[in-house]
């Protein structure tokens, strides 16, 4: 009986380091994808902060068809929600989200054109 | 959306069909049996396990995560390691994420956060992409948790979901929502409630329900149902015919 090797994934060897540190600012990268993903369009285009640094896995775009990949570094990352939904009423409100390393920028520079948004509903 | 009834005898006119009482099967259920079928007819698994499996997955109860809670409320050792390693804290409850597979079931995972509460800071899950949930501590989700409703809007406009719940924050409190998209599975750790100084853990359970778990609720004394108003239909499928014109 051969084993869907994607339930395995808990025990597949750590063989990258994270590169984003708790703390960092990051932008979620608007990019294209065939098929599947679980980056939501919402959060795209948009700066938030690394909350943590979860585990290491597959990525969804691979992992939903079964195939080979480079297990990579997934964050919690949290937004503001004025920065998701610009009408948002509360200044204090928050939301957070998973995501995989390659999904993620660094943003050095505050200054940055963070309201650069595409496909806001 | 105007068609025309022609009630009276029942089926002379077959454009009008009555409002479902449930949703059509969905492609994935569809496909679920079909996967499900091909596997028993290939040996992967039997019939009969199938069923034990179900019948074991649909039998979990809530009941776990309000010990955790509990526990976590009496024992801050507890709870430190609660935060360290969630996983591993929920044996000290006799609850095993690597059941039954010895690596989980293929939706839960090995991941789990515990959301901390304080008097500013409140968080509430969600899951807009499918349904996402802590089955081991909280069993099977709620209904309410799966639809596109609950998924689409809490993301955007919390506070007025939370408030259709009943739960009315204060701007000064933080509302966190956690869009529970990947691996991990989250739960609510709520800011235990005064008036329950001296409670044994055993009561402390009582008051911590499955929605206190999500974060669309707040434990307190005396609340020990998760208990939703529920509204009368306005317009009910089997009002008489000169009603149910009226009411289009």
């Amino acid at each position: 009986m051969k084993q869907n090797k994607s339930l395995e994934t808990p025990q597949m060897a750590i063989d990258k380091s994270a590169r984003f540190k708790v703390g960092d600012r990051v932008r979620v990268k608007d990019m294209p994808y065939l098929f599947y993903t679980r980056s939501q369009m919402y959060t795209r285009g948009v700066v938030g902060t690394i909350a943590a640094c979860t585990y290491q896995d597959l990525i969804p775009e691979e992992e939903a068809f079964n195939l080979d990949g480079q297990v990579e570094q997934y964050y919690i990352v949290r937004f503001r929600q004025k920065d998701l939904w610009p009408e948002y009423p509360f200044d204090n409100d928050t939301l957070q989200t998973e995501s995989p390393e390659r999904w993620l920028e660094l943003v050095s520079d505050e200054s940055g054109p963070e309201q650069e948004r595409k496909g806001s509903e | 959306m105007s068609h025309t009834h022609t009630h009276g005898d029942g089926g002379a006119d077959h454009s009008h069909r009555a409002a479902p009482m449930v949703e059509e099967i969905t492609d994935f259920e569809v496909l679920e049996i079909a996967v499900r079928e091909l596997a028993i007819e290939h040996g992967l698994f039997t019939a009969e396990e199938h069923r034990r499996f179900t019948e074991w997955a649909e039998s979990i109860e809530p009941a776990a995560g309000s010990r955790l809670v509990a526990k976590a409320w009496t024992d801050p050792a507890f709870k430190a390691r609660v935060m360290e390693d969630a996983v591993k804290a929920c044996k000290e409850i006799g609850i095993d994420w690597a059941e039954p597979t010895g690596f989980g079931t293929p939706s839960d995972y090995m991941h789990l956060v515990v959301l901390e509460d304080t008097p500013t800071l409140h968080h509430v899950i969600v899951c807009t992409l499918c349904s996402c949930y802590p089955r081991p501590l909280l069993g099977m989700s709620p209904e309410w948790y799966r639809t596109t409703n609950y998924r689409r809007r809490l993301v955007r406009w919390p506070r007025q979901v939370l408030a259709e719940f009943g739960l009315i924050l204060p701007p000064e409190v933080e509302v966190r929502v956690e869009d529970s998209n990947q691996k991990c599975r989250f739960m609510v750790l709520p800011v235990r409630p005064a008036g329950t100084e001296n409670w044994t853990e055993e009561q402390l359970a009582e008051i911590v329900t499955r929605d206190c778990m999500i974060g669309v609720a707040l434990p307190r004394p005396g609340r020990t149902a998760d208990v939703h108003p529920v509204h009368k239909a306005r317009r009910p499928v089997h009002s008489s015919p000169q009603h149910g014109e009226a009411a289009q």
